[in-house]
């Protein structure tokens, strides 16, 4: 990322053109990007994200030149975000203004239409910050003032001193319960009013208890509510929690943002041809909003530049960094005629590309609408976890009140801050963090790797599988076919060997022919030919495809050279007769036809086409082998193919062949049998042809191919048909398991053993608060381990 | 020992003061970037010059 930061920079000095203006000042834009709403003012504060700043000064430089556009009366630039909060009057400014000050003074700026999303966390945090520290300075004012009352002997302290410190106290203790307690008391308060407990009730019942009980103690009857006050229990407790709750939310903020941060933000602005139908290399650019681009568009994509949707490249080449669809970082090359997606980003020359899919269709949109349905969804047995909490609070709360009054027997001075630790010590949300935290932890390192999980419930099935099953074709084959060998008159030669030069020339010439073809078969023939080094320049003249049969073109010496079918590329008498009639396997032929119109024989050549194995399809198997997988092949493929394919991938051991020849009925049926035998089976698909099969197994893996993401249903998807995303889906969803395990192991020990020793009078009230601060953060801290390797 | 009975109250009074000082420090937004307050002086007077070309490489 950091070079790309400095070619932007590097090219800062461009002035905004007409076109640029125009589109930056659409009020929708400018709109999106007010994060703030001042009250009773018509003044925005406004987003503005920067690039070019190497240090601290810079944001100095920056908040001077946006000082002095007219309109803006406040500037806030920070250099660690590398973002402007800008207060301006709507009426009165314009964002090209803004936009163009900075780029003045030297650096590069861009409305930031999700600035508002970023600013409402930092205010929670904030807010949450402060909660703590007013109760934690409190909390240490308290002590100091209760402490005399700790140390002094009987009668030692006159009455009205003694009195005088509760009051202080008191006093002290209000900033506490009237702000920092506010979260605990409002998710009480929420809960109650639809009749209901929630986590915050029996927490809130021991804060409001202690207090009313101190404040009994401190301004009325003694008799009544004995003679010990409790504010530095009651300050030290709810200092504890907060310090635990902040920590969490910490952590948790973390996980969802190592989430969001897969999904590099789309350009809000894109530059766009004028003119639809002008050449390409002359045509004028205007700056528009994304919202307002259509299909069939021309776009150009600067370096650095997020491609705004799917697409096919028209001119330049450029490499891109697909990590949104694979998971991996690494410049992809991509020149005329290939695909980019949205969301990717353009790593090395600006290119014109044409808009095939917008907004929701595009494989980003897809992508991230994954995303967050998992991030919002709920498992089943989260929801039982759910359920229980209910019963689980009532008894805690019966406890409180049952302990409370036992020791009114026993001891009454130590009745209430007995009652007031069951309630305070109990730790339910350390249950029901248990395993979310757990899960979504890893959800996020999982999608870090180019893995989506669907439903975070696969997670648990796929951690227990012990038997996978293969598609072949398309799973553990490549999509497209390759070419595998040559015929010739010396008979075939595969292609992995070295050609004779004869042959490579030959091969040459075909790719040369075939990159006028968008056939599959020709691709197929371009790429291996490209993968090869390429071939020497051929100046083709008259050029013509035949649909159906193949492409034809004259090179220089006048010799008409045809590719495509047999009885196509050779003349009628010839096709009959010749080595080439040996050769059925080969689907595409190469010949010349020189200018008397007869065959110059040794030019024929024919290619064969096959599937090929992807490369990691051989690693995977034996990973998975390692992980205790057996890895199996179901194909509806002959059954010859399939047992090569087998013995191919198995290294030694042969892999299972299940069944070949398999109709979908015949799959569902192995597929059923192996899970009565009670193993847990993943199938693994393309995603849409075995759709049926998938929803049969206990876990569905598919790989995704191209642009049917939406439709495939399985449970975990594998982003750029990497096969080995698939052994490590499975170790991290055992370690997410294992972790769910010990947290949840962790919340009974410390629920069963820390509630008998606060009925017992042993645990006081502070002490309460720290075992269930530490034990809830304990859970979040746990989980955040499978999250804590960063890809 | 009487003068207790005027240093407590006080004490207790000064503390909700310097919490007050505080809460109007962070929300304001002194502590947001401290790093940058200290650069300032060193910068030339920008406000009556335009446009001064800012160190760049």
């Amino acid at each position: 990322m950091s070079n790309v930061v400095t070619e932007i920079s590097g090219s800062a000095a461009a002035v905004l053109t007409p076109a640029q203006q125009a589109g930056l000042d659409d009020p929708d834009l400018l709109q999106q990007c007010v994060v703030e709403i001042p009250m009773g003012s018509s003044l925005r504060r406004i987003g503005l994200g920067l690039s070019g700043m190497y240090c601290a000064a810079c944001a100095i430089t920056i908040e001077d030149a946006l000082r002095k556009v007219p309109g803006v009366t406040e500037v806030q630039v920070q250099a660690t975000s590398q973002r402007a909060r800008i207060l301006v009057n709507p009426a009165a400014v314009k964002l090209s203004e803004l936009v163009a000050a900075v780029q003045d003074a030297g650096y590069r700026a861009w409305p930031d239409a999700a600035a508002r999303a970023g600013h409402e966390r930092l205010r929670e945090r904030r807010v949450l910050m402060w909660r703590l520290s007013v109760a934690a300075f409190c909390m240490m004012q308290v002590m100091m003032i209760t402490w005399p009352q700790y140390v002094a002997g009987q009668d030692e302290i006159p009455a009205d001193l003694w009195n005088l410190m509760n009051w202080a106290c008191w006093v002290l203790s209000l900033p506490v319960m009237l702000f920092s307690c506010g979260p605990f008391l409002q998710g009480a308060w929420r809960a109650a009013r639809r009749g209901r407990v929630s986590m915050d009730t029996p927490v809130s019942l021991g804060i409001l208890g202690t207090f009313i009980v101190s404040t009994g103690v401190t301004f009325g009857n003694q008799d009544l509510f004995g003679h010990e006050a409790y504010f530095d229990s009651l300050t030290m407790f709810v200092t504890f929690l907060l310090a635990g709750r902040w920590l969490e939310s910490r952590a948790r903020e973390r996980v969802t943002q190592s989430l969001e941060s897969m999904c590099v933000r789309l350009p809000e602005a894109v530059e766009r041809a004028v003119n639809a139908e002008e050449d390409l290399s002359t045509v004028a650019s205007e700056s528009t909003p994304l919202s307002s681009l259509r299909h069939g568009d021309r776009v150009r994509v600067a370096v650095g530049q997020a491609f705004p949707a799917d697409g096919q490249i028209l001119a330049g080449e450029t490499e891109v960094d697909e990590s949104l669809l694979t998971g991996e970082s690494r410049a992809v090359p991509r020149q005329v005629g290939q695909m980019v997606v949205a969301g990717s980003l353009n790593m090395s020359a600006p290119v014109w590309m044409a808009i095939e899919r917008l907004g929701p269709d595009t494989r980003y949109q897809q992508i991230v609408s994954l995303v967050h349905q998992a991030m919002t969804e709920k498992p089943g047995w989260m929801r039982f976890a759910d359920r229980m909490a209910a019963p689980f609070l009532w008894g805690v709360i019966l406890l409180a009140a049952g302990g409370a009054l036992a020791w009114q027997w026993i001891d009454p001075s130590k009745s209430v801050w007995v009652a007031v630790s069951v309630l305070v010590v109990t730790c339910p949300c350390a249950l029901s963090l248990a395993a979310p935290s757990a899960l979504l932890a890893a959800a996020g390192a999982m999608a870090r790797k180019g893995l989506l999980v669907r439903r975070l419930d696969a997670l648990e099935a796929l951690a227990e599988i012990d038997q996978v099953y293969f598609d072949k074709t398309g799973t553990l084959t490549e999509g497209e076919l390759s070419v595998v060998s040559l015929a010739t008159p010396q008979g075939r030669i595969a292609a992995a060997q070295g050609l004779p030069a004869a042959q490579i020339e030959h091969w040459g010439l075909a790719a040369a022919l075939a990159s006028y073809s968008q056939h599959p078969l020709s691709r197929s023939l371009v790429k291996a030919a490209q993968d090869a080094g390429g071939w020497p320049a051929t100046s083709w003249v008259d050029v013509r495809e035949q649909a159906g049969k193949g492409v034809q073109a004259t090179d220089a010496q006048g010799r008409v050279w045809r590719l495509g079918l047999l009885s196509w590329v050779l003349p009628a008498a010839a096709a009959e007769a010749g080595w080439w009639t040996q050769d059925s396997d080969a689907r595409v032929w190469m010949a010349a036809i020189d200018d008397t119109g007869t065959l110059v024989p040794e030019t024929v050549t024919g290619f064969v086409f096959d599937e090929v194995f992807r490369a990691e399809a051989r690693p995977t198997v034996q990973r998975l082998r390692e992980l205790g997988c057996q890895s199996a092949l179901l194909s509806g493929d002959q059954a010859s193919r399939v047992h090569a394919a087998a013995r191919l991938l198995g290294q030694g051991e042969d892999m299972v062949v299940a069944q070949a020849q398999a109709t979908p009925e015949d799959k569902l049926n192995v597929i059923a049998r192996i899970q009565a035998e009670g193993h847990r089976v993943a199938v693994v698909g393309d995603g849409i042809n075995d759709a049926p099969v998938l929803a049969k197994a206990d876990v569905s893996v598919a790989l995704d191919q191209g642009a049917a993401l939406a439709q495939s249903q399985a449970d975990l998807i594998i982003l750029g048909g990497r096969l080995l995303g698939l052994p490590e889906a499975v170790v991290i969803s055992r370690q997410a398991m294992r972790i769910v395990r010990q947290n949840l192991a962790w919340a009974a020990i410390y629920n069963a053993s820390c509630i008998p020793l606060a009925l017992a009078g042993l645990m006081p009230p502070w002490l309460a608060g720290l075992g269930m601060a530490l034990s809830s953060l304990g859970v979040v801290l746990n989980a955040l381990r499978l999250g804590g390797a960063r890809a | 020992m009487e003068i207790l009975y005027v240093l407590i109250p006080v004490s207790v009074l000064l503390v909700l003061a310097i919490l007050a000082v505080l809460g109007w420090s962070v929300h304001s937004g002194q502590f947001e970037d401290i790093e940058q307050e200290g650069l300032r002086i060193l910068q030339d007077e920008q406000k009556d010059k335009p446009k001064v070309e800012a160190h760049q490489k």
